[in-house]
């Protein structure tokens, strides 16, 4: 994490039609790092993003974008940030370049906005429908004319709601990697449902439920994020504590067959597996660290984990 | 401004891009032309006559101010379906979210729209003027009572826009957007017919109606009251615009 990170929400709520939608969320991003948002519908995540994305304003707390709030300088959000609504705001009676051109000189782009709408539309392969209306476009080219002009400005930070949605397999592949090229030097805040997105795109990730943040971890981190495992025999918590890679363990299920496990600092997913066999446990399923996104996504969306923010 | 600028020239070119717009504009054109040679040829027919009267009416009395003051009539329709789209289809195709996430303050949006739309309307304006203009090559025209006419025109236009874009920002659907500024207009132009019938035309009733204000013009008269009363519903109406973009920020996806 650098010293001053692109985004930072502190302490942020925001009260829709006199409900609390968002409660007291804290978040930090780097440039570099792609956040996945995961949230059931209703969790607040679009609220959130939006609050983000300096569309609508916190009821309490601020956000931080550079340093600066953005309640305080609206012209941040001109700059700063590219923001891609669940659904893309377009105008369907113009022309892709047409529509492009207009969105950069929006974000403040004036003599170099022909070379920006260029390069959006070759990085989101735009290139064969640039001169077509985009009403007479499929979906999934909407949803990149929507991408790119997100992107066009080149922001500190992007904001993707779903940007998935609607795409077919082949379209949400190229998504999946225009996104991990964008964190390579953008922070990206990406919100979905699709749990295989965020682990294929992102560094880090958030879950909201009820409007709170009830997770956040490191992907990359599996004694972050816990590992599932499976064995034939049923074993207690102590057995498992006496593996001294072992930091924590509780029970995924009932019958002691089925744990979910938090590895001590250094200790890897292949030592673990080592030590399993070694003792016999009959090991049947072991996924590890983003693997075990889902028991906890599945859980907390539940309702029955506890709030677990890192 | 630029803001405010680049969304005016933005809703322009949206405005120009869809058949409808021209159409309308066509239509209008053709009606008013029609109107004009009809007018034209009357006059024509009377001018042997008004030749040997002292102080007789002129071109621009005969022919040209009863064609603005019936185009005046006719831009309580027009305005509202030019208008219309404004904000009222962004919000329907979630587009609007495009303005407010770049950091553009609601004033500017709604100015932007305003000056947008207005900039059709002048089109127009300018099209029908130059009907009774093009007979300054064939006769002479009361030039300060014609260019009277068309300042009330401007001011008459620029307050019925700002209805136009008030009603669109108020509903998602543009047809009701349309309706609901075509009945705002129209109340306001009827509100002091119950009064001027009893033969009252100087009460609180009748500075609110927009006969009022707009018929000054076309007898040649340029008041600064009236003038007044046209910026005042213009500024009222975008503002109420303003604020309600501002609740819309909350809905928009």
């Amino acid at each position: 994490m650098t010293a001053s990170p692109v985004l930072a929400l502190a302490s942020v709520s925001r009260d829709l039609a006199g409900r609390r939608v968002v409660r007291d969320v804290d978040l930090v991003l780097a440039r570099g790092e792609v956040l996945g948002l995961l949230g059931v519908n209703g969790a607040g995540k679009s609220t959130t993003l939006r609050m983000i994305a300096g569309v609508l304003a916190p009821s309490v707390g601020r956000v931080l974008v550079d340093g600066e709030d953005l309640a305080e300088a609206p012209g941040l959000a001109r700059r700063e940030i590219g923001y891609l609504p669940e659904v893309p705001p377009l105008h369907i009676e113009l022309s892709v370049t047409e529509f492009l051109a207009f969105c950069a000189r929006l974000h403040g782009l004036a003599g170099e906005a022909e070379a920006a709408v260029a390069r959006a539309i070759d990085r989101c392969g735009l290139g064969d429908v640039r001169r077509r209306l985009i009403g007479a476009l499929s979906k999934g080219f909407r949803q990149r004319v929507g991408l790119a002009q997100a992107i066009l400005h080149e922001p500190s930070l992007i904001v993707l709601d779903e940007p998935a949605s609607g795409l077919d397999p082949v379209q949400a592949l190229n998504l999946r990697e225009l996104v991990r090229s964008l964190g390579a030097d953008h922070a990206v805040v990406l919100s979905t449902h699709v749990l295989p997105d965020v682990v294929a795109c992102c560094d880090r990730v958030a879950i909201l439920h009820e409007g709170a943040l009830r997770y956040e971890g490191r992907l990359a981190d599996p004694a972050g994020a816990g590992i599932f495992v499976r064995t034939s025999k049923s074993i207690d918590a102590g057995d498992w504590l006496e593996l001294p890679i072992v930091a924590d363990a509780t029970p995924a299920a009932a019958g002691g067959t089925a744990w979910r496990l938090r590895l001590r600092d250094g200790a890897t997913t292949s030592m673990l597996a080592a030590a399993i066999v070694e003792r016999a446990f009959g090991l049947e399923e072991l996924r590890a660290g983003n693997a075990a996104l889902e028991e906890t996504f599945m859980e907390i969306a539940a309702g029955s984990a506890t709030a677990v923010a890192a | 401004m630029s803001a405010s600028f680049l969304i005016a020239r933005h809703e322009w070119r949206r405005l120009a891009a869809q058949p409808f717009a021209w159409l309308l504009a066509a239509i209008v054109v053709a009606l008013m032309a029609w109107q004009f040679l009809l007018a034209l040829e009357a006059f024509l027919e009377l001018a042997p006559k008004l030749g040997s009267l002292k102080d007789a009416p002129g071109v621009t009395d005969i022919v040209a101010i009863p064609l603005l003051r019936s185009f005046s009539n006719l831009l309580m329709l027009l305005v509202p379906l030019i208008t219309m789209r404004a904000i009222a289809s962004e919000r329907r195709a979630h587009s609007l979210v495009l303005l407010l996430a770049a950091g553009v303050g609601n004033v500017r949006v709604v100015l932007g729209k305003y000056f947008g739309a207005l900039a059709f309307v002048m089109v127009l304006i300018l099209l029908i003027a130059a009907m009774p203009l093009a007979l300054a090559f064939g006769t002479s025209l009361d030039v300060g009572r014609l260019a009277a006419a068309l300042i009330g025109l401007v001011m008459f236009a620029a307050a019925l826009t700002a209805i136009g874009i008030l009603c669109s920002a108020w509903t998602a659907q543009p047809a009701l957007a349309a309706a609901a500024a075509f009945a705002i207009t129209s109340l306001l132009a009827i509100v002091d017919a119950g009064a001027r019938l009893k033969g009252v035309d100087s009460s609180g009733i009748n500075y609110i109606a927009l006969p009022t204000h707009i018929e000054p013009f076309f007898r040649g008269l340029v008041s600064s009251i009236d003038i007044v009363y046209f910026v005042i519903v213009a500024v009222v109406a975008l503002a109420f615009a303003a604020k309600r973009l501002d609740r819309l920020r909350s809905e928009a996806d």
